[in-house]
């Protein structure tokens, strides 16, 4: 598989394909949400495929009365739909019995971008985490949303899975370097990035450019956003300044996380959080054009880094 | 041998599994007593129908082996009225009586179930999950070929859920003749009177029967009627639901359709005439 050139979402009904194909007990449950890589599953498997209908709360309840006789099931939808409009019966029954169901969420983000905000992910990291059961991922790239497909599955307990979609550069290169749930892409330095999903990505060229200007960032990709593995802590530990860069908003989310992981440790590292706003955007428009709202384009975030460090942060 | 003890024990005439049901009552009572709570209004509408799913040979389970998996699957969705299904696990063996007496106390067995007792199927206390989980267990059976049926008692002020109504088009859609809906008809919610002219009930059955289920009613405390209905739903190709007309607090007459009586713990004076009254059920 040349990964740098799979759209995300294709790596992942891939490996699903896969496993639908491995496990006949496997079952694929949407609420009437479509995608290309899905087809193929659809068309070969269809006893294991199941439309709900446009009905998150049905489709959660019915995941968790297949799951209690046996069952392997994944549940498929708009992230924002996925976590918020059943997310009580995420909480009680799949959570709350800690059931091995698998939420997928696409449209991390702001990749449904022009869809308006209905179908923003900004928020569904803050209320996902708050569940203590759940695992959370945020996959930058096909190789890892390819195994994390895989990863859910085989965990015996609930998973959540948020999909961005097109095509990104390689992250992760094998999925050995998937075990601890993130990855040092440019070596740690006194300063670093922290990003997730889709914004690692944008996070490459930002620590290139900070670099053509003299500053020498590290940056590390959080991809598993719950639980955080202990070993990500040991690794920033001895540095000066972390700087965290997301799409969701700075409420609960990538910088809330690494917030509450420095205060948990006694940490006196400086922590920048940059991420959307915590105000609601009802606008529509391109992606460019959202983070541009929420000052999160390359220029900015360039900006927002340079002052902070030359204040001494 | 299974089959032997279950007749030893469980297969009762009519009249005993009304005395039976006057015994789960007196259970519930002094549960409520001596824990200090307990839903006892909503309790008492659902205890003959209770009785009747587990006693008179509707459910098909064994006492012995809780897990068994070609249970069919029971889901007391009103989880509120935890108290009588206790009373009839203790009864049954499923789980201890010293487990029973932890009942109000902190830890112990409380106002809802949860799947860590043998028995339950799924854990209750947030409403309108039930049916759809239902539906999910009754497709779960017709996917591995099993005759297992799913049933889920749920409450009528349930109803208000909107994804009670999801569920019940997907249980249509999908066929599923072996899912049982029985809604506890006391016409009481917690706080008001749900009588027929409510949106919710207003053509309630043939509403029921133009979204493709199988309709019916039932007198929610004659045995005989409970399960002369129970013994005929499954032999419908659509799924079934079960309009089973009750009184909250049936079986003591100053808790009868009395709404208060959703929770409450009665005075002496109250305990004394209550268990009169049931003692005369009883006997």
């Amino acid at each position: 598989m040349e990964v740098n050139k799979t759209d995300i979402r294709d790596a992942f009904f891939d490996e699903i394909y896969e496993i639908g194909k491995a496990d006949r007990n496997m079952l694929f449950l949407t609420d009437d949400m479509d995608a290309f890589g899905l087809r193929k599953f659809v068309r070969d498997f269809p006893v294991q495929f199941i439309n709900i209908g446009v009905a998150e709360q049905n489709q959660v309840n019915v995941a968790t009365g297949l799951t209690l006789c046996g069952k392997k099931v994944f549940i498929f939808g708009i992230c924002s739909f996925m976590t918020m409009r059943c997310f009580e019966q995420i909480k009680f029954n799949i959570c709350g019995m800690n059931l091995p169901v698998v939420v997928v969420g696409v449209g991390a983000g702001f990749s449904f971008d022009s869809d308006g905000p209905a179908l923003h992910g900004t928020q569904d990291i803050a209320i996902m985490r708050s569940l203590p059961e759940m695992t959370i991922y945020n996959p930058p790239d096909a190789m890892s949303a390819s195994a994390v497909a895989r990863l859910a599955y085989e965990k015996d307990g609930p998973s959540y899975i948020r999909l961005d979609k097109g095509v990104y550069p390689v992250i992760y290169e094998n999925k050995h370097e998937l075990q601890n749930g993130f990855k040092v892409v440019r070596s740690v330095q006194a300063v670093n990035i922290i990003s997730t999903g889709y914004m690692t990505s944008v996070a490459i060229r930002l620590v290139e450019e900070l670099e053509k200007q003299g500053v020498n960032v590290g940056l590390l990709d959080l991809m598993r956003l719950k639980p955080v593995d202990p070993l990500f802590y040991k690794t920033i530990e001895n540095t000066e300044s972390l700087i965290t860069i997301e799409e969701n908003s700075l409420i609960g989310g990538l910088g809330s996380i690494v917030g509450e992981l420095l205060i948990d440790n006694d940490s006196d590292i400086k922590l920048k959080r940059i991420g959307s706003q915590d105000r609601q955007f009802i606008v529509y428009g391109t992606r460019d054009w959202l983070q541009y709202l929420n000052e999160l384009t390359l220029s900015d975030l360039q900006n927002t880094i340079l002052n902070w460090l030359r204040r001494g942060n | 041998m299974i089959k032997l003890i279950l007749n030893r024990r469980f297969d009762m005439d009519n009249k005993e599994l009304i005395k039976k049901a006057a015994w789960v009552r007196m259970e519930v009572l002094e549960s409520v007593v001596s824990g200090k709570k307990g839903h006892i209004g909503g309790t008492y509408s659902c205890v003959d129908l209770l009785v009747g799913l587990y006693y008179g040979k509707i459910l098909r389970f064994n006492s012995r082996n809780p897990q068994w998996e070609d249970r069919d699957r029971f889901i007391l969705s009103k989880g509120h009225a935890s108290l009588a299904l206790f009373a009839i696990f203790k009864d049954m063996g499923i789980i201890s009586p010293e487990l029973y007496g932890t009942y109000g106390k902190n830890g112990g067995l409380g106002a809802q179930v949860d799947i860590s007792l043998p028995g339950i199927e799924t854990n209750t206390g947030s409403l309108g999950h039930s049916v759809g989980i239902a539906a999910g267990m009754a497709l779960a059976a017709k996917m591995d070929s099993k005759d297992y049926c799913a049933y889920t008692l749920i409450g009528d002020a349930e109803l208000f859920e909107g994804s009670v109504w999801e569920a019940l088009m997907f249980g249509s859609q999908h066929k599923l003749n072996n899912l049982v809906v029985i809604i506890d008809r006391n016409r009481l919610s917690a706080t008001e009177v749900i009588d027929d002219d409510n949106s919710v009930f207003m053509n309630f059955g043939k509403k029921l029967e133009l979204f493709g289920w199988n309709y019916l009613e039932l007198d929610g405390h004659n045995m005989d009627n409970i399960l002369a209905v129970m013994r005929v739903v499954k032999s419908s190709d659509k799924p079934s639901i079960v309009m089973a007309n009750t009184i909250k607090g049936k079986g003591v007459s100053f808790m009868e359709n009395k709404a208060n009586w959703h929770h409450g713990v009665p005075t002496e004076e109250q305990i004394k005439i209550a268990r009169e009254e049931l003692r005369v059920q009883w006997k």
